[in-house]
């Protein structure tokens, strides 16, 4: 005997924003990757089996475990100043994450605020917040990183507000772009003849549709803050010592490249890598998936 | 960059008469040229750690830094300069002396001394020389110096106006006025005119210069102490560090300067290269700035005894300098004038952290922040790792050079201060600098040591003034004021084609010289 | 026409006049040049005495006024530690960042094209991936870094090219690969993307339809036609290069102007800081504004937007 059920029509569900992200090319490795370095990050103080700071010279220069005059207590070797190598990797982390992630934040609300103000409002605004792009653009960002350092100092925080003031401009721009597309679309037009004011208007209309292209900035631009802390290292104003931070132990272990103790530049430079090349596939399926339209990144 | 300075005069200058007896005993430096001058030959490259400035060629202008003179060395020549053995020795000028009263000196030129362009070195060369010198110190100088007179083209006589016992260390070694540079031809071609094309008495000639890549020399063959051996001298400006160690590894260049850490251990490592170490009249210190204010733990001179105890200098030597810098316990260079030998100072961590305990820190305390110039961050490293090891927690922060020492010059710096400095001087302008009250780096001072620092500024006698000077800076010791770690040594190198690389030759010249002395390897 | 020329020249230079003040006004918070140009302990008296010799003694906008009076005649000043004038560093070393810039452009042009079409044509082949991995691979690693290693493999592990310096064609193969693999990537990206979108075209459909085989329809219509906006970006990216080139330069000694800079900012050389941050905001704003004009004769509908 069979049940008679009433069938009931379901109305259809909207399609969620990252319902086209259920596809068969996404990125696992990559998310995994990330996923695994902000965990490593968080819980640092309990993973490190010692302080990434302090160490001493008489363990100076231990290799890796796996080779010949390793030793378990220090598992991925020892630094110029006896510092655990793990450990400093490890808490490493951290500081790449937070610098990565609050640069990136930074830069994306101060650049994507500019950008929709001058793309929306148009006219001497636009013109003036264009001009400023255009200086800013003028001091190449190391330089400009180079003379905030001298003026306020290296350390972790500075290090953030100096990448996100050099890198907002990019945001901006790509925004603007944006904007001046949306402007002209009917939901835009229509906001404006119901007599929402301009604030409204940019609020809640047109940064919705922005924060996509946002996103994907924001992955991209990871990767590029990431190797400018690396550099700002190498040029002596990185996140300053003896904080454990992957740009700034890359930066030192360059001599030690030249001597053959390999470990203490090339790991940290895979873990740079291997950050950096997973945000940027990440970012690029995301701009894939999310807009296709910005391929001019 | 390491900032070192030539050493000041040890001892007192000759008089007339001892100027006279050497010269008939033929001791007077400067050997009288060879009958039979060898043809110089081959080319000798320089890897340098900084970027050449045209205003090195010129010595009316040289700053207060030691790297003009690794150019100067080559291309010019003083009346007086140390030389090899020889703090204050007579270069173009034959003999120098000086009148009982002190208020005026002599000079006699050398015979046959001449310029690139052939033109003779005149007593008006001289005069010019020093009254176009626009350099550091040059106030300083010329307002001591009442008249010049050239009773003859090779008689030269200063007067001055009030006796001055540091006049010829000034004149021959911390200013450049006495480095002389024809009247004719600067006249000519005017200053810009000179840079671009200098001229000078030194044992190589300027041949080329491209700003920032490199300058190329030629030897003179006329030069009145020897013709130099080697013909062709390349100074190429290499700063990354290891780069300009690849350089040298791979024979492009035969000579490199300033080589530290992992890569001096390399360079010891490699056959064919020899490591060069050079000890710089430049101490290095550990200040407490905070040691005037009662409420700080600074004030009490256990703790700060206690922080120099902590400090492993010697492994901290072997790690970072491979053992060549001079541990030392006092802020006055060994080389310098009036310098007195502290205790050495030693490494006891137990006994550190009993002092601690005794001054009412069992448990250690936190310090606050030690600022130290961002190229020495390593060494800073190091002692922060000591002094967590006896308890006392710092935050390091490092602060690039030009802020750095901008901040520790206007009182901006607190808790503890990693310094040093390779100015030029003797034991009582170092003191006058970094102790006494008005210092240019003092954020405090004792009255007493500024009593004695008085009392040794008016005295003639210089043994007196040595008495003084020493009582004072046994108060320093005693009182823990700074906590000195080392003289820094300079690490050069050398590859297979250097005979004789010119390193170690003169005292406290952290540079290779004299030029004339350099060989090629089998010549 | 002559209007929007006109107008876009005068925020031309609205935009290097904005610069100016600010570089000028910004050198000065940095610090003080005459503590690096003495020995730490001199004497208050010498530092007067620099102070002087730069002018730096007078109020900030006397300074600046007599700064802008020269660089009206094309004077950009005088360097504090070389003392010769800074137009004739500048220009002296103007060439050499652009060679290298150039070279470096054209690795990444010859190394990101062909990866960027094989990636859009065979997605997901082996050459695609491979190709892919090594551009983003550009991008995921500092470029001092790169110019270390690969000092260390070809100049002292093998021997093959010079370590440092310029002057030959060898000089400058590690520097160019160096500054060129980031660029790279975003070149291939570019080329994919573009190539990918042309490949949809009703155009190339129609190539098919008409049954071209495949490797011409490639070759002779997508590719051109997807080139058009990968050579504009790299316009504007070669005039980014020379500036991000300041690390190469640092590590290969390489005489160009990034060094030139570094070293300027290390030791507080104001005119010199000044004046290669106002040539290059000068090459940049310049090479906009003739990318603004050939558009606006391009397409007419640009220049009559208001």
């Amino acid at each position: 005997m069979a049940i008679q059920t009433d069938v009931i029509a379901l109305p259809p569900r909207a399609p969620s924003r990252f319902a086209s992200l259920r596809l068969k090319d996404f990125p696992l490795i990559p998310v995994l990757i990330l996923g695994s370095i902000a965990l490593v990050a968080i819980f640092a103080n309990v993973l490190a089996p010692h302080n990434p700071e302090i160490g001493s010279l008489t363990a100076r220069f231990k290799p890796p475990v796996w080779q010949t005059g390793g030793s378990t207590k220090y598992l991925l070797g020892t630094d110029q100043l006896g510092r655990d190598v793990l450990s400093r990797l490890i808490f490493g982390a951290r500081v790449s994450m937070v610098v990565g992630f609050t640069a990136v934040i930074f830069a994306g609300i101060i650049g994507t605020a500019l950008g929709i103000i001058s793309g929306y409002l148009g006219g001497w605004v636009d013109q003036v917040i264009m001009r400023l792009t255009d200086t800013w653009l003028a001091l190449p960002g190391v330089t400009f990183a180079i003379f905030l350092a001298a003026i306020v100092g290296p350390s972790m925080w500075n290090i953030v507000i100096i990448l996100a003031l050099t890198y907002w401009t990019r945001y901006a721009r790509v925004i603007r772009g944006e904007v001046l597309s949306l402007k002209e679309r009917e939901f835009v037009r229509l906001a404006i003849v119901a007599g929402c004011s301009k604030w409204t208007i940019m609020y809640r209309h047109i940064l919705p549709n922005i924060i996509n292209s946002a996103i994907v900035l924001g992955t991209l631009m990871l990767g590029v803050v990431i190797i400018a802390e690396a550099t700002l290292s190498f040029l002596g104003i990185g996140v300053p010592p003896p904080q454990a931070a992957w740009g700034l132990m890359l930066s030192d272990g360059k001599q030690s490249l030249m001597v053959g103790r390999w470990w203490l530049s090339v790991l940290p430079g895979l873990c740079i890598m291997l950050m950096v090349l997973s945000a940027n596939i990440l970012g690029d399926w995301l701009r894939v998936k999310l807009d296709p339209q910005l391929r001019q990144l | 960059m390491v900032r070192d300075e030539q050493s000041s005069l040890i001892g007192s200058y000759p008089t007339r008469r001892d100027v006279l007896a050497l010269t008939a005993l033929g001791l007077v430096a400067g050997v009288p040229r060879s009958s039979f001058a060898v043809e110089p030959s081959g080319q000798l490259t320089w890897g340098i750690h900084v970027s050449l400035a045209p205003t090195w060629f010129d010595p009316a202008e040289t700053p207060g830094l030691i790297t003009p003179f690794m150019v100067l060395y080559a291309l010019h020549d003083a009346m007086v300069k140390p030389m090899p053995g020889q703090p204050l020795a007579p270069c173009l000028a034959e003999s120098f002396s000086a009148s009982e009263d002190g208020l005026s000196y002599e000079f006699v030129l050398r015979k046959g001394a001449k310029f690139h362009n052939g033109d003779p070195v005149t007593a008006e060369d001289v005069k010019y020389s020093f009254e176009r010198y626009r350099g550091t110190s040059h106030d300083l100088i010329k307002e001591r110096v009442a008249s010049i007179e050239t009773p003859d083209p090779r008689h030269i006589r200063f007067a001055l106006k009030a006796p001055w016992p540091d006049f010829l260390t000034f004149y021959a070694t911390a200013t450049g006025a006495g480095w002389i540079v024809p009247k004719t031809y600067a006249e000519k071609v005017g200053d810009d005119g000179f840079k671009k094309a200098p001229i000078g008495a030194g044992p190589y000639r300027f041949v080329s210069f491209t700003p920032g890549v490199e300058l190329v020399l030629e030897a003179f063959d006329q030069y009145w102490r020897k013709t130099p051996s080697v013909k062709r001298l390349v100074f190429k400006s290499i700063p990354e560090e290891t780069t300009r160690l690849a350089a040298l590894q791979r024979g492009e260049v035969d000579i490199v300067y300033s080589i530290r850490g992992e890569l001096a251990e390399e360079l010891r490592r490699t056959p064919g290269l020899t490591l060069k170490p050079v000890l710089s009249p430049a101490p290095f210190w550990v200040y407490f700035p905070d040691q005037w204010d009662p409420k700080s733990p600074w004030s009490d001179e256990r703790v700060r005894r206690a922080a120099s105890l902590a400090i492993d200098r010697e492994a901290m030597n072997d790690a970072i300098t491979l053992g060549y810098s001079k541990v030392t316990g006092s802020i006055i260079p060994y080389s310098f004038e009036f310098f007195w030998q502290p205790p050495m100072p030693s490494y006891d961590p137990a006994a550190a952290k009993r002092l601690l305990a005794e001054a009412g820190h069992p448990n250690g305390l936190d310090a606050g922040e030690f600022y130290c110039d961002s190229s020495y961050s390593n060494v800073a490293e190091a002692l922060l790792d000591n002094l967590q090891a006896i308890g006392i927690r710092t935050k390091l922060r490092p602060l690039e050079r030009a802020a750095f020492i901008e901040a520790y010059a206007h009182k901006k710096l607190k808790n503890l201060i990693l310094g040093g400095s390779g100015a030029f001087g003797n034991a009582a302008t170092r003191l006058e600098t970094y102790v006494v009250k008005g210092g240019a780096y003092v954020y405090g001072s004792y009255p007493d040591i500024d009593a004695l620092y008085q009392q040794q500024a008016v005295e003639l006698n210089h043994k007196r003034r040595g008495e003084i000077l020493d009582k004072t800076q046994q108060i320093l010791a005693k009182r823990t004021i700074y906590a000195p770690i080392w003289q820094l040594g300079f690490i050069n190198g050398a590859g297979p084609r250097v005979g004789e690389s010119g390193f170690g030759l003169i005292t406290d010249f952290a540079y290779t010289g004299p030029f004339e002395d350099i060989t090629l390897k089998g010549s | 026409m002559k209007q929007y020329i006109g107008r876009r020249t005068a925020y031309c230079l609205l935009s290097l006049f904005l610069l100016s003040v600010t570089i000028f006004f910004f050198v000065r918070v940095t610090g003080d040049p005459a503590t690096l140009l003495v020995e730490p302990g001199a004497s208050e008296a010498d530092i007067a005495a620099i102070h002087h010799q730069f002018g730096l003694d007078r109020p900030l906008w006397v300074q600046y006024g007599i700064f802008m009076a020269s660089l009206a005649h094309g004077d950009l000043g005088q360097s504090f530690y070389y003392r010769t004038p800074v137009m004739e560093l500048y220009l002296s070393r103007l060439p050499n960042s652009l060679y290298l810039a150039a070279v470096a452009m054209l690795l990444s042009l010859l190394i990101g094209i062909p990866s960027g079409v094989l990636a859009s044509v065979r997605v997901g082949g082996f050459w695609d991936s491979a190709g892919k991995m090594f551009t983003l691979l550009g991008l995921s690693v500092p470029s001092f870094w790169v110019g270390l290693v690969l000092i260390l493999i070809f100049s002292v592990y093998l021997g093959w090219l010079p370590s440092s310096g310029a002057g030959t064609p060898l000089h400058l193969i590690m520097p160019a690969f160096a500054l060129g693999w980031y660029f790279a990537a975003a070149h291939m990206r570019l080329t994919r993307s573009s190539m990918l979108e042309v490949l949809g075209s009703e155009y190339v459909k129609l190539a098919r339809l008409k049954g071209l085989p495949q490797s011409l329809v490639i070759a002779k219509h997508a590719f051109k036609n997807a080139l058009i906006p990968v050579l504009t970006v790299a316009g504007i990216n070669l005039v980014i290069m020379v500036k991000v080139a300041i690390v190469v330069e640092v590590v290969f000694a390489w005489p160009g102007i990034g060094r030139l800079l570094y070293e300027g900012i290390t030791f507080r050389d104001f005119p010199v800081v000044q004046g290669v941050v106002l040539m290059g905001g000068a090459m940049i704003v310049i090479v906009n504004l003739v990318v603004d004009i050939l558009y606006a004769v391009i397409d007419p509908r640009i220049r009559l937007e208001s």
